[in-house]
């Protein structure tokens, strides 16, 4: 039977906003002025099911004749200069299929076997050029990794297949070269790690199958094995404690009371209240983003979740959170190197699929930030993070019992995501979107969505005996990683397919989306499965855990994959690295006074690194659940942006749970050391300024550096020191972290770019009471504005303003861990006391920057008096974290209120919306509010469209 | 005093559920999670509810339209149902999501199920907005915001579908059979067709209708999402004795039911 087509369109006369929004693009983002107006149209193709029943799934489903009419098997779009058709590439799972088939098993239509959904373009121009086409479809339309051009009505929409064989892998007779060119593009393991395989199987008298060598490639990825954080480490010809091991060190010696659990679970875990705890993950996904963008980061988000309610015996999701980097979006064309994206499209659908994953699945994404810096152009730097709550008594992770069963959850299995875990350790290339495009995919909320339903119902009758997620590396990761101690033997052929003709090491490798895996005790199989059914989610049982201590595997009754879980877990070889960090030297600027102060206030404000983000927080759901206590921003119009986000998670209760970050891209590059320790300071700052007790406070890290040689492995022992010395000052502990160490491009002429290295680090905690927290928009006119910390003014390197100037500069703010808890202490006293009406600390941009903020949300001006003796520029301009903007009521004092930290009233608040600044008596400038508001809303507005 | 009992409807992809299974409970009902398969295998009848709520999400992903594929399962299965349950006097809720599937599913504007008279489709501006605006509380037969009429409140929306369109024909019937519940207002109070105080585009800047019973209400906005003080994004600026927006919609359907 033939397949049967439905277009559906917008009724002429009513707004296509889809196409008005492509328009946009095509005249804004691509300069092409040819096309006068975009159509759109929605195809649906079913195969079974005759044309009469195609024409009943249109009236009934399909198009609603209010506002959109309907063509079977006839095209739509009559009139348009040019018509093309976009759709997901066979393979690449369509969401909204499975939703058809229901929908159309629901109307009665029977016999319908399979069904697609894609976009119909016409484009409107007497003059619109083959070449304008081609941009815009390449540029706009069509993701090659995972979509197509639609050139001829495809024959069948059933992708057939037949599995490959499990191959043996003569691993024994190969030369070093042979074992190299296996492991290229592939497996990305060393020579000496191929070595270690080939005298394994050379020991045990046999060759590996591909199902086995693949599974320990996974294993031994610098993603799952952090070998680099794991090595022993030669630092200037002398040894030091591994990375991972000196951050581990630092947490135990700590002994914070609040930490239930710390590195050794999918989240790091604290105490709650009421018996609760929360647990928080933060995760990179910069190598799928970076050539397939919404995929990417909606994988990311997924991916994150995922360890959320894997977490302990299971959590539930509360929050999500993105960090973005990336090039100007108005970076010039020929400055992209060859194989990358444009950082104006990576932007804009990096965002739409954070957008799209937390908001279907109802967790907002609350917290968050983007940065901008050149060096971004080769590959973005995409972190994603996700936090939950779970009783305190299940917040340790479950060890299976030989006899359990091994129970797959959730979505099936399919070629999309293979090599995931070792493409993400491998570098950028210009081949690398070619070669792995099959390692990303498009996410699917709503099967996590259900399968989480189910998994807390699950975990509430206690079902669950341990659970971890399908991430990285698929059933060979987490099977393997949860039967490490007992052993597992799965039957491959049981996982559920999205398709045929997948070979039994696909099956292991595979990463697709959505899966959890379980172990169950039998006696509660029955009860599990009874509650997957009533939610609609899949579940399989693949095998059991054996008490073998292997990890095995069959494929229609044969043995692909029998591995003993010793070899597979502890067979790597402890890599020896070399370090030596050689200091950076970038020239000081000279000091210019500044010659118009309006311009240059407006042009710090509107710098890419300042200004405002509302148009993405805009996007994403930020208070579905409830629970939003201290939003992304508030203030009178809705504009003030806040340091943290303070949710509420138990509805009814006054407990609050506090989200923040800090990163900066260029502070790194000057001084690993200090560098890291302003990203610590400037995380916790985001907290305190909200009212969050530093005790109560967790941290998160992530390392995002380029393919550590010797100086940026130099580099990175320094970060790791400043990580290690802000525990010891702060007592802070750092309870989970991650390391992405990938950020290098090699291009084919020989270009070689190295992303700028990025420490993220992230702290989250508790408040007793959210009703003692307070936001930064001012509240009152005529108030004292109270500068609070340490700071050096003449500490001014990776400022905006030397980046405004061309420069980066040498001396960077230099922090103190032990001085800083002193200023934590001393705000979160002034806040708790009731005192401060609000506080802001200071980051990007410096006083000046955080100052504007307040009145933005205010809707005030403020008055400030720069003191004698200091350069203007400094002032206001520096960015020492750990320094915070307070405003405090006319008729206080501000060292009653801070005590013996430095403090001074710089200025006060005013009914003018006027921001002035004067210093020895003389006017330096005064700038309307509105001005600098509008500078600082341009840049996002103009790239989203707001 | 017997607690109404309020049946929050639940399938793949609603995930406002928590916050409405709160509200309700606040307001002094008797909240029970049901996921539409109960209803299917009759493992839950609805007559045993007063009040069917339609919680916010994305049901089966808003694939096709927002809301159509849960609206198709509802009239395929639960049609008569659904029409017991309202000529029996009692109240459905649909915010969100659950207006688009109450619309798709034809029980509004005017409980004609199977067809479909108005629609919520994309948002003027193109996108998906989270953001507080205000509402005008219109006078009209609806239940649920007795003693609210003229009143303004904060509210917030969240959604990408959320323009309310309709012929002519509809909207007078709706305008002039008092079914408009809810419309966006700007910052001096009057109706608003300007982004974003009206972040949609809605004709008439509808925000929420009811039929003409006054007993099913529909509404963009999420008033599930203030019934605590602290859940405003100004409560800092507000005085200690405001009292949350949203709880009195919850409020007015518990004490109708009671009433029941």
């Amino acid at each position: 039977m033939m397949i049967q087509e439905v277009r559906v369109i917008t009724k002429a006369g009513i707004p296509d906003s889809k196409g008005e929004e492509i328009l946009y693009e095509i005249s804004h983002a691509l300069g092409i002025n040819t096309v006068q107006k975009v159509r759109t149209a929605r195809v649906f193709r079913f195969e079974g099911i005759g044309a009469s029943d195609a024409a009943l799934l249109a009236e009934r489903l399909l198009a609603e004749s209010v506002f959109q009419d309907f063509s079977v098997n006839s095209p739509v779009i009559n009139d348009a200069t040019i018509v093309l058709e976009v759709a997901y590439k066979p393979g690449v799972m369509n969401p909204e299929a499975a939703s058809i088939v229901k929908s159309a098993a629901d109307l009665g239509v029977a016999g319908l076997l399979a069904a697609d959904s894609s976009w119909e373009y016409g484009f409107y121009g007497e003059n619109i050029t083959g070449a304008d086409i081609e941009r815009i479809t390449s540029s706009l339309l069509v993701n090659a990794t995972v979509e197509y051009v639609v050139r001829e009505k495809p024959k069948t929409l059933i992708i057939q297949g037949k599995p490959g064989r499990t191959e043996v892998i003569p691993v024994r007779q190969m030369s070093d070269t042979e074992l190299i060119e296996l492991s290229r593009d592939k497996l990305f393991l060393n020579l000496e790690e191929m070595q270690v395989i080939k005298d394994y199987f050379r020991r045990i008298g046999r060759d590996p199958t591909d199902c086995e060598i693949e599974t320990i490639a996974q294993t031994w990825s610098e993603h799952c094995g952090h070998k680099t954080f794991k090595a022993r480490l030669i630092v200037d010809g002398k040894e030091k404690t591994p990375l991972l091991k000196r951050l581990k060190n630092a947490t135990e010696e700590s002994n914070h009371p609040l930490v239930l659990s710390a590195f050794v679970d999918n989240s790091g875990v604290m105490e709650f209240y009421d018996g609760q705890a929360i647990c928080g993950k933060v995760e990179t996904h910069n190598s799928p983003s970076a050539i397939e963008p919404y995929g990417g980061a909606m994988t990311g988000s997924g991916g994150v979740f995922r360890d959320i309610v894997g977490t302990g015996r299971g959590a539930k999701t509360l929050a999500s959170t993105d960090m973005f980097c990336f090039a100007r979006p108005d970076t010039p064309d020929e400055d992209i190197p060859a194989g990358c994206l444009h950082p104006h499209y990576l932007l804009r659908r990096v965002v739409a699929g954070v957008r799209d994953y937390g908001n279907r699945m109802g967790i907002p994404t609350n917290n968050g930030s983007v940065h901008f810096h050149r060096d971004f152009r080769a590959k973005p730097t995409v972190i994603v993070g996700a936090y939950g709550i779970l009783p305190a008594e299940l917040c340790r992770k479950g060890r299976p019992r030989a006899g359990d069963l091994v129970i797959a959850l959730g979505g099936r299995t399919g070629r999309d995501g293979i090599h995931g875990a070792t493409f993400s350790s491998g570098e950028m290339t210009d081949r690398t979107i070619d070669v792995n495009s099959s390692a990303v995919q498009i996410g699917h909320p709503i099967e996590e969505k259900r399968t989480f339903d189910a998994i807390l119902v699950a975990r509430d009758e206690g079902l669950i005996r341990a659970i971890t997620d399908c991430g990285a590396g698929g059933f060979a990761s987490a099977v393997g990683e949860m039967g490490s101690e007992v052993g597992a033997r799965i039957a491959l052929d049981r996982a559920p397919l999205k398709y045929p003709g997948l070979s039994p090491w696909e099956i292991m490798e595979s990463e697709s989306q959505e899966r959890m895996v379980l172990a169950v005790d039998p006696e509660h199989a029955g009860r599990l499965m009874e509650i997957c059914r009533g939610y609609n989610v899949e579940a399989t049982v693949l095998g059991e855990f054996t008490g073998d201590k292997c990890f095995s595997a069959t494929y229609e009754g044969q043995v692909v994959m029998n591995l003993e879980m010793e070899f597979l877990h502890n067979g790597l070889p402890q890599r020896v690295m070399n370090a030596a960090w050689r200091p950076a030297c970038f020239a000081e600027p000279e000091a210019v006074p500044a010659a118009d102060w309006e311009d240059l206030y407006c042009r710090v404000m509107g710098h890419l690194n300042v200004c405002s983000k509302e148009p993405i927080v805009r996007l994403y759901d930020h208070g579905v659940q409830g629970t939003s206590a201290l939003p992304p921003f508030s203030g009178i119009n809705g504009d003030g942006p806040n340091d943290a986000a303070i949710m509420a998670p138990i509805l009814g209760k006054p407990y609050g749970m506090v989200i923040s970050h800090g990163l900066n891209p260029v502070l790194n590059m000057i001084d690993p050391y200090h560098g890291s320790l302003w990203a610590a300071a400037e995380a916790v700052s985001n907290a305190i300024a909200s009212g969050v007790n530093p005790r109560d406070l967790m941290l998160m890290d992530n390392f995002i550096w380029p393919f550590p040689d010797e100086e940026l492995l130099g580099a990175l022992d320094l970060a790791v020191d400043a990580c290690v010395d802000f525990v010891r000052g702060t007592g802070m502990p750092f309870i989970s972290g991650k390391d992405s160490l990938s950020s290098t491009y090699r291009g084919k002429d020989g270009t070689v770019i190295k992303i700028p290295p990025i420490l993220c680090i992230s702290a989250f905690g508790r408040v007793p009471d959210v009703s003692r927290t307070v936001s930064a928009d001012f509240k009152k006119t005529g108030t004292k504005i109270v500068l609070a910390g340490y700071r050096n003014t003449a500490e001014m390197a990776g400022s905006v303003y030397y980046d405004l100037l061309g420069h980066i500069g040498n001396n960077l703010p230099k922090l103190s861990p032990t001085a800083l808890m002193h200023v934590f202490e001393a705000v979160y006293g002034a806040i708790n006391s009731g005192k401060l009406l609000a506080c802001h600390d200071i980051s990007e941009g410096g006083v000046a920057a955080a100052l504007a903020e307040m009145c933005f949300g205010g809707d005030m001006g403020a008055q400030v008096i720069i003191p004698e003796g200091e350069l203007a520029e400094n002032f206001l301009f520096n960015e020492t974290a750990g320094c915070f903007l307070a405003e405090i009521p006319a008729d206080s004092n501000p060292s009653d209120i801070f005590g013996d930290i430095p403090c001074q009233v710089i200025g006060k608040t005013t009914d003018r919306k006027v921001i002035a600044a004067e210093q020895s008596g003389k006017t330096l400038f005064e700038t309307r509010l509105d001005r600098l508001r509008a500078a600082w809303r341009q840049p996002m507005k103009e790239v989203f469209r707001q | 005093m017997k607690k109404p009992r309020v049946c929050v409807l639940r399938t793949d992809g609603i995930n406002c559920d928590e916050e409405m299974f709160y509200a309700f409970e606040k307001a002094g009902a008797e909240s029970q999670m049901v996921h539409v398969n109960q209803l299917r295998s009759k493992e839950v009848q609805l007559a045993d509810y007063q009040i069917l709520a339609l919680p916010g999400g994305f049901s089966y992903g808003d694939d096709v339209h927002s809301g159509k594929i849960l609206a198709v399962e509802l009239t395929s299965f639960l049609k008569e149902q659904l029409s017991e349950f309202v000529d029996s006097g009692k109240l459905m809720l649909g915010i969100c999501n659950g207006f688009q599937v109450l619309v798709r599913t034809g029980l509004l504007p005017d409980r004609n199920q199977g067809n479909i008279e108005a629609t919520l489709t994309v948002n003027d501006s193109g996108h998906f907005e989270c953001r507080w605006i205000r509402l005008l509380v219109e006078p009209s037969h609806c239940v649920f915001t007795r003693g609210m009429e003229g009143s303004l409140i904060d509210i917030q929306v969240a959604h990408g579908e959320g323009k309310f369109y309709s012929d002519p024909s509809v909207i007078e019937k709706i305008e002039h059979g008092g079914q408009v519940v809810f419309r966006y207002a700007g910052a001096d109070g009057k109706p608003t067709a300007l982004y974003p105080a009206n972040p949609n585009g809605s004709l008439n800047f509808i925000a929420g209708i009811c039929d003409s019973t006054g007993r099913i209400m529909g509404m963009m906005p999420h008033p599930e999402r203030y019934v605590e003080k602290t859940q405003h994004p100004n409560w800092r600026r507000m005085p200690e004795d405001t009292v949350p927006h949203g709880l009195a919609i919850f409020k007015n359907a518990v004490e109708y039911a009671r009433q029941m």
